[in-house]
């Protein structure tokens, strides 16, 4: 190692200063080099100190300006972090030992110090200040507050991440009491007014021994973000909670439902059949109405299951591979005779050959049931099914010829409970208002997507998307899937 | 087929209201004998006796249950080849699976549809135990 060692000696005496001058640079047989300078007062050296870089200083503590530990305390203010060797002859052993405890690495004793001496203690000097450096540097960066407690309940010390959680300059804590209130065992919390608001901190406490004194460690941490994220994560699990008390219930009372409105069912239906005698006209025309109803509840019980099914993720979704518009074919095919009696045409426009899809069959036939059930109430005349390659998507849609939707309330239709007011086109019948929630799940279990849509020259349009199974066959190739 | 004459249906279930109603348009509407249990216990006695053409059984019923009847009704073999249609208020996720397991021909949710009803006995009552879904 020939790295040069600076050192700064402030001392008044001229021979003493040449006698150390010769001393550090006397060969020891070690690899070391000295440089050393000299300072005859104390103001003389803290110059020379704010002007240069030294590696240690060799102060003696009676100079013409400063005298006994003033001249370290004063020293150490102003060049805190440079390793200090007292150099003393007043009561020698005393001095020195308070000099360690206000700061100083070494001291020496003037009249008994030889090169030897001198070189060893400027070598464990450096070596001190360096350990204590990287000690001091753990503490300084550790992202948790450290403060030192002395045995009077005064800080004598606080690192900037206490400073940070405390909200204050050093001068604010330390050498001031310690004023937040802390547990004898385990940790304390506590609310601390911030810049951005409260923080919330924990403190622990631990005991130490600081320059020989009894004192008490103190680590601060920060857990606001903690507690947040501790409630958020409470909240979530309420939030949980309350669903699947809300699924349990509308599944009970669905349940619950079913049993007296079977009865209800039954006992209605053995009256409109006559089964319980003859009916007048009028009888059968209330009876009736009566049945149509029970059937529209029946129905909304039906979809509440469903959607409470499809929502909570017990239901099993059986996917196959099928060709949408043979699927469409069968559907209108089916319902072109309910559509008869309705005054409204079911009209297909089927694109042929298109490539299969791969979702479950049951459902997506409730979900064009759904949407050709809707498309009825609101159509004046006609309704038409439609499927579609674009893309790698095939696109089933079925439009109706009524007022459409009004502008912005398209994805407001996807909402439990939402029916809009359109005008009717076609008979007064009711819906559960649940239909095309349902059919959100739906394709959203199948991979699939729906949304709404006016369509020109028409009226509402209802699409739903699902990838084509095999991306290559999406080039209009004839689907394989015929059976 | 040997029972083709067989037009008797038990009906078991312990809503009264519902089985009056049942029976009504099963025997007036429809032109079966039908005979009414109101538990588990009085059903298999009455099926045993009775040799209905086929069984409408609830699920939820003091003593014996519907499972349970069902499983008693196959270890008998006085009545091992009764055809029994479930009928219940309660759609659990493992039903289906489950009627199937049990030998169930038909599982149909209350508020049960007439026509479907019709037409499953039309279909089976009097035949042996043969699954639908």
């Amino acid at each position: 190692m020939d790295q040069k060692i600076s050192v700064l000696l402030i001392e008044d005496d001229p021979d003493y200063a040449l006698l150390m001058n010769l001393y550090v640079n006397e060969a020891c047989g070690d690899a070391l080099k000295y440089v050393l300078e000299s300072a005859s007062s104390l103001a003389e050296g803290l110059d020379l100190l704010a002007r240069k870089e030294f590696d240690i200083v060799l102060l003696d503590l009676m100079l013409p300006d400063s005298h006994d530990l003033n001249t370290l305390a004063q020293l150490r203010r102003r060049a805190p972090s440079i390793p200090v060797v007292v150099l003393t002859n007043l009561d020698p052993e005393a001095t020195g030992l308070k000099a360690i405890g206000e700061g100083a690495q070494d001291f020496l004793i003037k009249s008994k110090v030889d090169a030897q001496q001198l070189r060893r203690a400027i070598g464990y000097a450096l070596e001190r200040s360096r350990l204590f450096g990287q000690m001091e540097a753990m503490v300084r960066g550790s992202p948790d507050g450290v403060v030192i407690i002395d045995h009077s309940g005064m800080v004598r010390y606080a690192n900037p991440a206490a400073l940070a959680v405390f909200n204050r300059k050093a001068d604010q804590i330390v050498g001031r009491l310690f004023d937040f209130p802390l547990a004898a065992e385990g940790a304390t919390e506590a609310k601390l007014p911030g810049p951005n608001g409260e923080r919330i901190a924990e403190m622990r406490e631990a005991p130490i021994e600081w320059k020989g004194y009894k004192a008490r460690l103190v680590t601060i941490r920060d857990i606001t973000e903690l507690k947040r994220l501790e409630q958020v994560r409470a909240e979530v699990k309420e939030r949980r909670r309350m669903d699947q008390l809300k699924d349990k219930l509308l599944s009970t009372v669905s349940h619950e439902l079913r049993s007296p409105l079977s009865i209800i069912k039954a006992a209605v239906g053995t009256i409109r059949d006559r089964l319980a005698g003859p009916l007048t006209k009028e009888q059968q025309e209330m009876i009736d109405t009566a049945d149509r109803n029970i059937s529209r509840l029946t129905r909304i019980l039906g979809n509440f299951l469903d959607l409470s099914r499809l929502e909570s993720g017990s239901a099993s979704v059986d996917r196959r591979l099928f060709e949408p518009s043979e699927l469409l074919r069968e559907i209108t095919d089916d319902l072109r005779m309910t559509y008869k009696g309705k005054d409204v045409s079911l009209l297909a426009d089927l694109a042929p050959g298109l490539p299969q899809v791969n979702a479950d069959k049951d459902m997506i036939v409730q979900v064009v049931a759904n949407l050709l059930d809707n498309a009825l109430r609101y159509a004046r005349d006609r309704v038409q099914v439609r499927t579609r390659l674009l893309g790698e998507e095939v696109v089933v849609s079925v439009i109706d010829d009524g007022t459409g939707i009004p502008d912005g309330k398209s994805e407001d239709l996807f909402n439990k409970f939402v029916q809009l007011d359109r005008p009717k086109g076609g008979a007064g019948y009711k819906g559960t208002g649940l239909g095309l929630a349902i059919s959100r799940e739906i394709m959203t279990l199948n991979g699939g997507r729906i949304w709404a849509e006016n369509v020109k020259g028409w009226g509402a349009g209802f699409h739903f998307a699902l990838p084509a199974a095999d991306p290559a066959a999406a080039g209009g190739r004839h689907a394989a899937g015929k059976k | 087929m040997p029972q083709e004459k067989n037009k008797r249906v038990l009906i078991v279930d312990d809503e009264r209201d519902l089985t009056e109603a049942l029976a009504l348009r099963l025997t007036a509407g429809w032109g079966y004998s039908v005979a009414v249990a109101y538990d588990g216990e009085e059903g298999l006695r009455k099926a045993a006796v009775f040799k209905p053409g086929m069984i409408l059984l609830d699920l939820a019923m003091p003593k014996v249950d519907g499972w349970e009847m069902c499983r008693r009704l196959l270890d008998n073999p006085d009545t091992r080849e009764i055809p029994v249609l479930i009928m219940t208020a309660w759609s659990t996720g493992d039903l289906h699976a489950r009627a199937a397991e049990e030998g169930v021909i038909k599982v149909l949710l209350k508020p049960v549809d007439e026509q479907e009803l019709l037409s499953i006995l039309r279909a089976n009552v009097g035949t042996s135990r043969k699954m639908i879904v």
